[in-house]
């Protein structure tokens, strides 16, 4: 269960602060709506420990995040563009999201090209991203984080921009995480995304 | 770091200061000689600026409306070398050009005896100083041009404004905000120029602070004349600077290493384009005759074998001037990163402090410090190899304005989405660095250290004051044969220096591209060049 309690926040120019108070049960997907500015990124990011709220709390399961550095936090976030270390290639970009200094055993280097197979870019651990289209560049992101293997996965629009092939794969590929118990939170105006994906919406 | 750096400066001036009893404040405006050296020193380095920008701004508006020809870039990348051209090597190219014997001067005094041109004196340190500078303002100058928004450009084309409310409208605007800096650097460089004035200043009527500092301690043993001269240097140039920088510096030291992408048509007439082929015509002449002759004059000398025989004067200059410049390029490197790294990760005022100390050797002069220095260690010092481990220090200072502003820009540049990125995912620490900032880091790391070990390759001030005449280095020995009137000799060891740079550039270039980035990639995945390098 993640539990959202009174997180505040504000920018330095923001004359009204925003406040998030939710729950979210294991393995569901919340999806939230709202105008642009109306603090969608702003929440992923607190979640993910980017920004620090003013004040409030984040629990999952009982432990509190709020107060510990993105990378401990049992999150992975895929965002709308910019997932990918533009001068590193596929394999190291997934590589990296399993050890930080890209340490792992053979066996996660093959567990990598099954991945790449799985999604529909088999032997694509070589290029790089500048030579993928959108949708390849999304599906190799999501890879990266189904293979981190967090509870929680915080999506920042991410099939928009991409043509409906492309959003296809990466719905069918979401669904997935959801049914291996994964909570999801979905920043998106897709009416589609949310009426597939979303067991709950909130119009912030 | 900074605090090091400010230190090290401290330390030096203070050893000065220290030698403050003897000296006689009095003398200098007593003294007719100091008058005239200070006088010189400041009325060279004015003409030299103004000389300077007077070639630089036609030619740098000639290259930016000329943006198609062929050796444009060749153009380009040739006016870049003088920042890292030796002055020493460019002096003899000079003499051999335009001194008693040169190729012009015969031909001048054949057509116009009544101008009794001489290159010694004040003829010749001006004309090395606007050779060396010349370029390179005209290369920053451009750079501030071709950095007029192109919508700009394109109105103006599009009302064909006439060549004077181009310059009004456009051009003097984007060239306005360089100028103080570029103008600062140019008298500062010319200021404290040492080589130059040493070979083709003559006598006391023409000699620069500078010099009259290396004089008073190598010659004279008087270290409080030293002190003296070296505060008042201090003075002027620190003051010119802080008034700079107190109002934001935004003048590239470095030109940048990419070229403007954009191609515009032509508007200019075709008279006009005309006039500028011409002038660019008559600035590359003036570039190169001294390269040529260089070239030309070196190379039967270097064809001989017993130039690079065991133990000859050559080869052992080129050891001796690796073994300092190499370690100088190392260190140079090292304490930019230190201090970019800390400049960027805490407060405001501490930012500023760690980014003005980078500045501090072009504010001291290395001579300047160097003095300090060397009152400070004198005891120890002899003929000892300590004072070439100084000579390597302040070399490496002397590089620090110049590679910082190589790596200033790349290091900055992780972008905000790959930041979070590289949080969530725990690259941290060494982590960030092997595989972050490392593959974008690589080519201008090693371009900056190709700054430092050029710099220092071509030194000639420093190691004048710590090196024994015994144990040259290549400038010195340079020096030496040009002193003997061994003209083969010195020419043959000039082109070698060149060579011996050339050759540091190419590995440097060759260091960065290797190992798991494959140029074949590079233009799909571009590495940001450095923005302000």
């Amino acid at each position: 269960m993640l539990e959202v309690r009174q997180l505040t926040f504000a920018y330095p120019e923001q004359s009204e602060p925003w406040c998030f108070d939710f729950q979210v049960p294991p393995g569901q997907c919340l999806a939230i709506t709202g105008a642009s500015g109306a603090g969608k990124s702003t929440l992923l990011s607190l979640l993910a420990g980017f920004l620090r709220p003013a004040s409030g709390s984040i629990r999952w399961r009982g432990e509190a995040l709020e107060s510990l550095p993105p990378a401990e936090r049992p999150v992975t976030s895929v965002f709308q563009e910019h997932n990918l270390f533009e001068h590193l290639d596929v394999h190291t970009n997934i590589a990296l999201g399993l050890h930080p200094g890209k340490k792992l055993s053979a066996g996660q280097h093959r567990e990598i090209d099954a991945g790449l197979a799985r999604v529909g870019l088999p032997g694509f651990g070589k290029r790089m991203p500048g030579e993928l289209s959108g949708g390849q560049r999304q599906r190799v992101a999501l890879l990266r984080s189904t293979l981190r293997k967090q509870p929680l996965l915080l999506l920042d629009e991410p099939l928009t921009g991409l043509d409906d092939q492309a959003q296809a794969v990466m719905r069918t590929l979401l669904l997935e995480q959801k049914a291996a118990g994964v909570t999801l939170i979905l920043a998106s105006h897709h009416e589609e995304d949310r009426q597939v994906l979303a067991d709950r919406n909130w119009n912030l | 770091m900074a605090a090091a750096i400010i230190l090290l400066t401290l330390s030096g001036l203070s050893a000065l200061l220290w030698q403050a009893p003897v000296l006689e404040v009095a003398e200098l405006w007593q003294s007719r000689y100091l008058r005239g050296v200070v006088h010189f020193s400041i009325w060279q380095a004015l003409l030299s600026v103004i000389l300077s920008l007077l070639v630089a701004l036609p030619v740098a508006r000639a290259l930016a409306q000329l943006r198609v020809f062929p050796g444009r870039s060749l153009l380009l990348r040739l006016m870049e070398l003088s920042l890292v051209m030796p002055t020493i090597v460019a002096v003899s190219g000079l003499i051999s050009v335009y001194g008693r014997q040169g190729w012009l001067t015969v031909w001048v005094q054949d057509w116009l005896p009544a101008l009794g041109w001489n290159l010694y004196g004040i003829n010749g340190i001006v004309l090395a100083h606007v050779f060396f500078n010349g370029p390179l303002a005209a290369r920053i100058l451009l750079q501030a041009l071709e950095a007029v928004p192109q919508p700009q450009q394109r109105l103006a084309s599009q009302l064909g404004l006439s060549s004077w409310w181009r310059w009004r409208a456009l051009e003097w605007p984007a060239i306005r905000a360089v100028l103080p800096g570029l103008g600062a650097l140019i008298f500062t460089l010319c200021f404290t120029s040492f080589a130059i004035v040493m070979t083709l200043g003559g006598g006391p009527s023409a000699t620069t602070l500078e010099v009259a500092i290396y004089q008073a301690l190598r010659f004279e043993f008087d270290f409080g004349r030293a002190a003296l001269l070296a505060m008042v240097q201090l003075l002027i140039c620190g003051s010119l600077w802080w008034g700079v920088l107190r109002k934001g510096l935004n003048t590239d030291l470095a030109p940048q290493r990419t070229f403007a992408q954009h191609q515009l048509f032509v508007t200019a007439s075709r008279t006009s384009r005309l006039l500028y082929g011409l002038l660019l015509a008559g600035f590359v002449v003036f570039m190169l005759l001294p390269l040529l002759a260089v070239v030309t004059r070196g190379l039967p000398g270097l064809w001989s074998t017993e130039v690079f025989a065991p133990g000859s004067a050559l080869l052992d200059a080129t050891l001796r001037s690796l073994a300092i410049a190499l370690p100088a390029g190392g260190v140079a490197v090292l304490v930019a990163l230190l201090l970019l790294a800390a400049g960027h990760r805490s407060h405001r005022w501490f930012t500023r402090t760690s980014e003005a100390a980078g500045y501090l050797p072009l504010m001291v002069p290395p001579l300047v410090l160097g003095t300090g220095l060397f009152l400070l260690l004198r005891p120890q010092l002899g003929a000892s190899n300590e004072g070439l481990l100084l000579v390597t220090v302040i070399n490496g200072m002397m590089a620090l304005p110049f590679v910082m502003q190589v790596l200033r820009g790349p290091l900055h540049s992780l972008d905000t989405p790959s930041r979070n990125l590289a949080d969530q995912l725990g690259i941290l620490g060494w982590y960030r660095w092997r595989w972050l900032h490392w593959p974008r880091m690589r080519r201008p790391l090693a371009l900056g250290m190709a700054y430092g070990i050029g710099l220092s390759l071509g030194d000639f001030g420093v190691i004048a004051l710590f090196g024994t005449p015994g144990k040259p280095t290549l400038p010195m020995l340079l020096y030496q044969q040009l002193g003997s009137y061994q003209i083969h000799a010195a020419a043959a060891t000039g082109l070698w220096l060149v060579l011996l740079l050339l050759t540091v550039f190419a590995v440097f270039n060759l260091l960065g591209w290797s190992g798991s980035q494959r140029p074949r990639l590079f233009p799909l995945t571009p590495i940001p060049e450095p923005r302000h390098a």
